[in-house]
């Protein structure tokens, strides 16, 4: 109720002023994994503080929403995409469009964190970049007693990636704002580097995204 | 505190509680109260009249507003009304869409193997014309074999980070992409579709946008870069869609994954669990399949496809002898076929099929084609046709050409000038045209005993259409004997120039015009009769006085050319013993003789005339059938004029007078029947039986007896029969 509202002023408010520089800044971030480790499950825990406890595959869905990012309004969109293996064929375009991935995994499962790897893969492949904002998650961390991937063994995955690694609970909302957030300040901070690197050669490929963010930033 | 007034009562922070409660302290004992009472009450009376007062005041305003009112809840109602229907306008729009509402009937058959491919290929294609003619710019897509029409609908295409609409697009979704047009809503009626973009299936990726603030039934298309966000306008196209998309994408994934054909695919069009068996389990299987069929087997349907497109007609039919070669080989070495092979086998007769369509097309008589290219332009049709063995439907279509430009080249010809210039003209189209199809026909179709009759029986029917005609045209009473002889003489002529190809349709000709024929002759005698006959009455029985040396030996010369020596008749300078009337019967009969011999001629020419002679008696041959005819009337003709000489021989009494009479009778009976038997005999072979009756009945005139005494027997004509 409070998120409509929310959405609602900010769609009024950019009706009003048509500049684009009001928009708050967007950040894309896209869920991966394979079928059944809770993506949709984070993704709705995050968006409506509700737990869906009905599993049905996702095909690929996009959600956005309004929050306040250390004091300041940003958007986020976020592409839940499908787990499935038919449809990996056309994973790539999907990954094309993230600014940022959560990886996400069962620890009940441990074939779901053996695919993470091919997930890493596919995306440094198609995103050309290993610094790209990528965090690695455990989900379903509620059910310890059915634990098969260890803590070590995913961090030291996570260490060899140079990314950080949570484990997370769509049932009991641990940790769920935070890996949302995390990401999305790696984003920033990433934006913000490919800004000043842009401004230093003059270029203005991504003028409107970067104006928005300076925007965002002098706020 | 103090006493009650209105402005403390109507004041906005009063509180009655605290008021009373204060009153209670302040005023004490039951008069006080009392009197308070009575104040209030007159207060309340004083507003309520005050009331009263303002309601009066403000009657026709309070009236007004209570209209103005009751109007604005009509307005309300006829504006919630007008909504309702537009809602239900824009959804039966939505449902009937372009290409009508059978769109997910079609979609679900598609899937279906079911054995009307032939029909669903037909309306695979008048969906993909609709939507090439509704949209401009798109004709370019529309034209790929199997390329199917999934879904469509208009969509609002939203600002990617704005969410703001953008602008109205209309989306189709083909089996293999996704077509994007913009939406110019020039006026009101009409809306133009102006292609915009088509996006590879394989290129983008489908997002269902589940929450975009207060944007509702949206999706995304992410084709990199681009990535657009459409608005539906309502949950169920939006569902259309995606399912569609996914059913697409699937499909497509597992076409190239597999090489292996879309109808195989699982029917049910939302497939949502990862483990679907035909997914898993081809691999194996088709790549034993793959290896078994050579690739150009596999693509042979889209290349025909492709040749025919092209009317590259050979090439097609290279193809199909190719695959049936391959097919026949196949078999005979595989006992068993798989589906592919039996889907291919079947695509291919299909395509054969379709070839087959095209060029009959090409052959069909039409009226908006020009026939400038004669029958030359149609010889390719009619080869391919052949080798594709369909020789008796393209000898039917070809006959038919050929009788339409037969009949267009006859229109051609102008009723003007003589009845035989006009039929030289007409017949020599007519045969030249002929003769040129039947070359033409030759060529197209030899060794083809079948087709070959339908010929003859073309040809016929058409020499049918000439002489009816012809008769039509030149046996009218006006048109005399020579004239008739001179156009029945060419049409023969030009009928037998077909002999040389085979077809002999003399006969035929002879046998239609045997009876107007007949009838022409039995005219020509009566009105020959009726003259003699009129010149009879008028002889004087007088020598004939020709006045000039030269006029005499013209005269002599005319005859001689004939084969009549005048020579014994001539008396004196300019003296001919021989009557005005003798004379001109002479010359009439000869010139009707000469008319007969040469129809008979004619009529003769292609029977072996050295049999004639012996099977006349016994044979009603047609031809003998004309012969006896022309011998009647020359008998009848003859004796009309026999008649003339014996009749006034009976009456005349003078020697000299009937002398006169016997030398001109002996000239009849003599010198000019011998001369016409010899003719006669040139041409036939005998003496003309009539003649020769005519002369044996006549001899006693020439003796000067008359044939009152003798009992003439009649000429009949059974007893030549």
């Amino acid at each position: 109720m409070a998120q409509c509202g929310g959405v609602r002023v900010h769609q009024n408010q950019f009706i009003m002023s048509k500049k684009p520089t009001v928009q708050p800044a967007l950040h894309k971030v896209i869920m991966v994994g394979s079928g059944g480790v809770g993506k949709s499950a984070l993704t709705l825990q995050f968006m409506y503080d509700e737990f869906v406890e009905d599993y049905e595959p996702t095909k690929a869905d996009s959600y956005r929403k309004k929050i306040l990012l250390d004091g300041e309004d940003v958007q986020i969109d976020i592409l839940d995409t499908a787990g499935q293996e038919d449809y990996a064929a056309i994973r790539d375009h999907y990954f094309r469009s993230g600014e940022g991935f959560l990886c996400i995994f069962s620890i009940t499962e441990d074939e779901s964190f053996q695919a993470t790897q091919e997930f890493r893969e596919q995306i440094l492949r198609v995103k050309n970049d290993e610094n790209i904002p990528f965090l690695l998650v455990g989900n379903k961390c509620d059910l310890e007693d059915k634990r098969k991937v260890s803590f070590q063994e995913a961090s030291e995955r996570a260490r060899q990636w140079g990314v950080p690694y949570v484990e997370t609970s769509a049932k009991t909302r641990e940790h769920v704002d935070k890996v949302f957030f995390d990401l999305m300040r790696e984003i920033r901070a990433r934006k913000m580097e490919e800004n000043k690197a842009n401004n230093g050669r003059g270029k203005d490929r991504k003028k409107k995204s970067i104006k928005s963010f300076l925007f965002c930033y002098k706020h | 505190m103090g006493e009650p007034t209105l402005s403390l009562l109507g004041s906005s922070d009063f509180n009655p509680d605290k008021y009373v409660r204060e009153l209670s302290l302040n005023f004490v004992g039951g008069l006080e109260l009392a009197r308070l009472r009575k104040k209030v009450h007159s207060l309340s009376e004083e507003t309520s009249n005050n009331l009263k007062k303002n309601v009066y005041e403000n009657y026709m305003q309070f009236i007004d507003t209570a209209k103005e009112i009751s109007h604005l809840e009509s307005e309300m109602y006829q504006l919630n009304h007008l909504l309702t229907e537009q809602k239900s306008l824009l959804n039966s729009l939505y449902n009937t869409s372009i290409l009508g509402d059978d769109s997910l009937v079609v979609i679900e058959a598609d899937f279906s193997k079911d054995d009307s491919e032939e029909k669903k290929e037909e309306i695979r294609k008048q969906k993909l014309l609709a939507l090439k003619e509704k949209i401009s710019g798109s004709s370019h897509l529309m034209d790929a074999p199997n390329r199917k029409v999934l879904y469509e609908s208009y969509l609002t295409e939203l600002d990617s980070i704005e969410n703001t609409p953008l602008k109205s697009v209309y989306g189709v979704l083909l089996s293999d992409g996704i077509l994007i047009a913009n939406a110019n809503f020039d006026d009101q009626e009409s809306i133009s579709l102006q292609f915009e973009i088509y996006y590879d299936l394989g290129s983008v990726a489908v997002v269902n946008v589940r929450d975009l603030g207060n944007v509702k039934q949206a999706f995304k298309l992410l084709a990199f870069p681009d990535s657009r966000i459409f608005q539906c306008k309502s949950s169920t196209v939006k569902k259309e869609w995606l399912d569609k998309l996914d059913q697409a994408k699937k499909e497509r994934l597992s076409q190239e994954q597999n090489k292996k054909d879309v109808t195989l695919i699982d029917k049910s069009p939302s497939r949502s669990s990862s483990i679907d068996v035909p997914y898993i389990n081809p691999f194996e299987e088709i790549d034993e399949e793959v290896s078994i069929h050579p690739e150009w087997f596999l693509e042979i349907p889209d290349e025909l496809d492709v040749c025919v497109a092209q009317r590259h007609f050979e090439e097609a039919l290279a193809l199909l002898d190719k695959a049936k070669e391959y097919t026949v080989g196949y078999i005979l070495t595989q006992n068993q076929d798989d589906h592919i092979f039996s889907d291919i086998s079947r695509k291919v007769e299909q395509r054969k099929s379709t070839l087959i369509d095209v060029l009959m097309k090409e052959l069909e008589v039409n009226h908006d084609k020009s026939l400038q290219g004669g029958l030359r332009a149609a010889r390719r049709a009619v080869r391919l046709l052949n080798q594709l063995d369909r020789s008796m439907q393209s000898c039917e279509l070809f006959l038919k050409l050929c009788s339409s430009m037969l009949k267009i080249q006859c229109k051609r010809v102008k009723r003007e000038g003589s009845t035989s210039t006009y039929v030289r003209h007409l017949s020599s189209v007519v045969f030249t045209n002929m003769c040129h199809m039947t070359e033409e026909f030759l060529r197209a179709f030899p060794d083809s005993p079948s087709c070959a009759s339908a010929y003859v029986v073309w040809a016929s029917h058409e020499l049918n259409l000439f002489t009816s005609h012809f008769i039509k045209q030149a046996f009218v009473p006006q048109t005399s004997l020579s004239t008739l002889t001179e156009c029945i003489i060419l049409v023969r002529g030009q009928c037998e120039r077909l002999c040389k190809y085979g077809i002999d349709l003399c006969y035929q000709l002879d046998g239609s015009l045997r009876s107007p024929l007949t009838k022409a002759l039995r005219d020509a005698k009566d009105k020959l009769i009726d003259s003699i006959k009129l010149r009879a009455q008028e002889d004087k029985w007088i020598p004939m006085n020709l006045k000039s040396k030269s006029a005499l030996a013209r005269l002599m010369q005319e005859y001689l050319d004939v084969g009549l020596l005048l020579n014994d008749y001539v008396t004196g300078d300019y003296w001919l013993q021989l009557t005005t009337n003798t004379v001109s019967f002479t010359k009439l009969f000869l010139k009707f003789l000469d008319d007969c011999l040469k129809l008979q001629t004619a009529d003769l020419l292609h029977i072996i005339d050295e049999t004639m002679y012996f099977v006349y008696d016994c044979l009603k041959l047609q031809t003998a059938d004309l012969l006896h005819i022309i011998d009647e009337t020359m008998y009848f003709v003859y004796e009309a004029q026999i008649k003339h000489v014996e009749h006034s021989l009976k009456n005349e009494k003078q020697l000299e007078q009937r002398q006169f009479m016997i030398k001109n009778a002996d000239f009849l009976l003599n010198h000019l029947l011998n001369a016409v038997q010899k003719k006669y005999k040139d041409v036939n072979n005998f003496e003309s039986p009539g003649l020769v009756k005519l002369k044996t009945e006549n001899t006693a005139v020439l003796k000067g007896i008359t044939a009152t005494a003798r009992n003439i027997t009649k000429y009949s004509s059974t007893e030549y029969l």
